[in-house]
């Protein structure tokens, strides 16, 4: 019996206009031209509706998306169209693996407030093309001047002219790697055919076209349709087929070629995950602070010794400070170690200080740390450090001396959690091996030199 | 002595626990820009989300960032950004876009200390009416407030839910304390499910008018209160999105009664569920004559010092409010009876959550305790719930 072969019914999209269109536009606004214009492109490419999205600025080209039927229509803020686009572009290329062709029209003063988006489209290269229609003021709120306004031109807020030389948007967006750039008129009669090319284009398009507003540009201005390119030859802006580039990558393209390349390795920020199966040897809380100086590891030392609190079964807070610099000055971290959960993580009245550089102590002296301590508390100082007067129970150390500036802080703590029973040898051990490998058995040698040297000096 | 069970603990801060719970909620989308307290949500999210098949990016600002992330969300993703109050200045313009175009989104927003770039590495609770009232026309957006890492996690997860199901942005409100601040978290008893997804099924429809006449409109609904199906730009239905006012179908309209009856559905969808979104820990000792209410950073300090007080033999109750807006009026209520008395404790200068709430203590007497600059402690609230 022979084979019923279905044939596909291809639709044929004769007009993404919506029937009878009423555009909203002033007579003579070129903005209807554009429109029919772009209508004709999409039929050339016969693009299906639902693959098209037209996202619109504010203005009266923002009025365009009432005009179409079936196609997607986003309808944005002022200036921000090129980043909703960019979004919408991004998620479609690199999640949805998708075909979707997004549209943005955009007037002169949304290009200009929304310069940044355009820019980085542009740099990033999303398939969105961007019609920038460049009327030279803001037509829909009475004719304002815009920065694309033509020098000596007359605008309801220029009425002497313009003294403000305006930019070329073309050339800002060519050296910001946009690949396909054109400027073009209005009433250019290959309008559609340069839009059919951007749109098709796969990639970043900008086309700027240049516009009548005959309600204020024109009134105000003796314009006609030839001097549309004659105010773009007096403001040394380029007319035609600026840059077309096939060379450059998409984003998308480009960032499913990084995850090829690039080697899998875990970049993840995860500190190691730790097993607990011990049950805590502390009966209540205790607070340490550590402050010493920015690039001695302060921060990583409380981070190893809190790793190793919760090895026991013991459950910490860790809180850093340190200049909003970062590379210089002190660095100093809080630390909670505690049977039971911790509430408030700041601490009042600290149990232990160590002191590891001039840059630590400063840090503590201007937090009033040693007005705060209580009955119990030990403060720990390097030996190179002046005691703050009136304070009593301070042990100084040769912290720095015999462990050197990387392992000063590391070697504190290590000595302070000993002295006071915070964690278990064993646990201290495992935690270290983790953190510093081979560097530990030295490390260790060295604050047990330490620890037996406090044993033998005087107690303050 | 029975085996004691294996935990896998980890040493994580609010911000990185933010980052893996929108993770664990299905967040494909994040585009960042950094900003100190914020950036390691912004760090965590760029080294972890590519392995779990999304897109993390740096925009240029933090508009770019908030748009890049509706755009992508009208696309169909789930998507994210994280700021502090300057970076949130910047975005208020398009957090309300999301609303009027019922795009659901997630904004994180760790608070320092202000006004404009005030202290970036000082933590601070003066945000929460900005965060809150950020809408031209009042409109209630949902702001949960964790009080530690792992609620982080957890309140994310739930700010995923939220807002895909209401399809409307929903803050994350926390600090630089509670986002910088590194904890022990046990893996072991994080909750795993992921986050709701955003009603994208006509079938549902299944009462009157649609099936009737298989009615489509990007926002269309019967009852005020229901949620338009969400459609993507890019799938099948084709979508009108507006941020001007619109009819059900998207299309821009002046004041026609369905455009005003859009513009009360705003509100409408949220408020019908007001009830069900509200989470608070409630901590209510009988015949206690005082109540002490704080949130975020500072219920830390509030916990500590109702301890305290109440081993020194004085009663007092304690709400801590994780659901900050909508205001969570029926448990508020029910932790009020009884109390002649309440302390607000928040690290503001004026009291801005007490002045939401006061009108909801009835007479009580009510006072604050406020501080800006470091973090409230517990020994400042116990005096003010001792103090006669």
């Amino acid at each position: 019996m022979p084979k019923v072969v279905e044939q596909e019914q291809t639709t044929i999209h004769s007009s993404y206009l919506v029937d009878n269109p009423r555009f909203p536009f002033c007579k003579g606004c070129s903005h209807t031209t554009v429109l029919r214009k772009l209508n004709d492109a999409l039929v050339a490419l016969q693009i299906p509706p639902q693959d098209v999205a037209l996202v619109t600025d504010i203005g009266c080209i923002g009025l365009a998306d009432a005009q179409f039927k079936e196609i997607h229509t986003v309808h944005t803020t002022h200036g921000r169209s090129t980043g909703f686009a960019t979004g919408i572009a991004l998620a479609d290329s690199v999640l949805a693996k998708g075909k979707l062709k997004t549209i943005v029209l955009i007037g002169d003063g949304g290009a200009m407030i929304g310069l940044q988006h355009l820019v980085h489209a542009a740099t990033l290269n999303v398939d969105v093309t961007v019609l920038i229609c460049n009327n030279f003021v803001y037509g829909m709120t009475g004719g304002q001047g815009s920065g694309l306004t033509p020098e000596c031109f007359m605008t309801a807020t220029t009425p002497d002219g313009n003294i403000v030389p305006p930019v070329d948007l073309c050339e800002i967006l060519k050296h910001s790697n946009a690949p396909f750039v054109a400027r073009v008129s209005a009433l250019d009669p290959h309008l559609a055919s340069t839009l059919e090319r951007a749109v098709r284009f796969k990639g970043f398009a900008a086309v700027e076209i240049l516009e009548l507003c005959t309600e204020f540009a024109v009134s105000m201005n003796e314009l006609t349709g030839k001097s549309l390119v004659e105010i773009a030859e007096k403001n040394n802006w380029k007319v035609g087929q600026l840059e077309e580039s096939h060379e450059r990558l998409t984003f998308a393209e480009r960032f499913a070629l990084s995850k090829e390349t690039v080697l899998p390795s875990d970049k993840s920020s995860r500190e190691a995950s730790v097993k607990v199966t011990k049950k805590p040897g502390l009966r209540k809380p205790v607070s340490i602070m550590l402050a010493g100086s920015a690039g001695e590891r302060v921060q990583s030392a409380a981070t190893t010794l809190c790793q190793a609190a919760i090895r026991c079964g013991l459950q910490v807070t860790q809180k850093n400070d340190n200049p909003v610099t970062q590379g210089s000055g002190f660095s100093f971290s809080e630390m909670w170690l505690s049977p039971g959960p911790v509430g408030y993580t700041g601490i009042e009245h600290p149990d232990i200080v160590v002191v590891t550089s001039e840059d630590g102590l400063r840090e503590l002296v201007n937090q009033r740390v040693f007005d705060r301590l209580g009955p119990t508390s030990t403060v720990y100082l390097d030996e190179t450090l002046a005691p703050p007067a009136d304070v009593r129970s301070i042990c100084t150390v040769p912290f720095r001396k015999i462990l050197g500036t990387a392992y000063a802080a590391i070697g504190a703590l290590v000595l302070v959690a000993k002295l006071h029973r915070l964690i278990d040898d064993q646990t201290l051990a495992d935690t270290l091996n983790v953190r510093l490998g081979e560097q530990v058995p030295l490390l260790l040698s060295k604050v047990q030199q330490l620890e037996v040297s406090l044993l033998h000096s005087p107690t303050p | 002595m029975p085996r004691p069970v294996e935990h896998t603990v980890r040493l994580r801060s609010g911000n990185q626990m933010m980052a893996e719970g929108a993770i664990q909620a299905g967040c494909k989308f994040f585009a960042g820009y950094p900003i100190t307290p914020a950036t390691d949500i912004f760090k965590t999210m760029v080294d972890e989300l590519p392995a779990h098949g999304g897109l993390a990016l740096s925009a240029p600002d933090e508009i770019s960032a908030i748009a890049y992330c509706i755009g992508a969300s009208m696309r169909g993703y789930k998507a994210m950004t994280a700021t502090s109050g300057p970076g949130w200045a910047l975005m208020i313009e398009s957090v309300q876009y999301a609303l009027m175009t019922e795009s659901p989104l997630v904004v994180s927003l760790v608070q320092r200390l202000g006004p404009s770039t005030g202290g970036a590495t000082q933590g601070a609770q003066g945000d929460v009416l900005l965060a809150e009232f950020c809408t031209s026309g009042g409109y209630t957006i949902p702001v949960l407030c964790p009080t530690n890492a792992r609620e982080c996690y957890e309140l994310t997860i739930l700010a995923f839910t939220w807002s895909e199901l209401l399809r409307m942005p929903v803050i994350l409100l926390s600090d630089k304390e509670t986002g910088m601040t590194v904890e022990s978290v046990n893996y072991s008893t994080l909750p795993m499910m992921t986050s709701q997804d955003r009603p994208t099924n006509f079938a549902f429809r299944t009462h009157g008018e649609y099936n009737k006449h298989q009615r489509w409109g990007t926002y269309y609904f019967d009852a005020g209160h229901e949620i338009p199906v969400f459609a993507p730009v890019g799938g099948e239905k084709k979508v009108t999105a507006t941020g001007s006012a619109h009819d059900k179908q998207g299309r821009l309209q002046k004041n026609s009664p369905e455009t005003i009856d859009v513009l009360l559905h705003l509100e409408d969808k949220l408020r019908w569920r007001a009830n069900d979104l509200a989470v608070v820990k409630s901590d209510p000792q009988s015949s206690a004559r005082t109540l002490v209410i704080s949130y975020g950073i500072t219920s830390r300090a509030a916990e500590d010092a109702v301890k305290d007080v109440r081993r020194k033999g004085e009663k007092v109750s304690f709400l801590s409010i994780l659901s900050l807006f909508p205001v969570p009026v029926k448990k508020l209520t029910k932790a009020l009876q009884g109390i002649e008395r309440v302390i607000f404790a928040e690290e503001n200068i004026n009291g801005l959550y007490r002045s939401v709430l006061e009108r909801y203590c009835n007479g009580r007497k009510v006072s604050g305790v406020n501080k800006i600059g470091s973090m409230i402690t517990p020994q400042e609230i116990l005096s003010v719930i001792l103090k006669k």
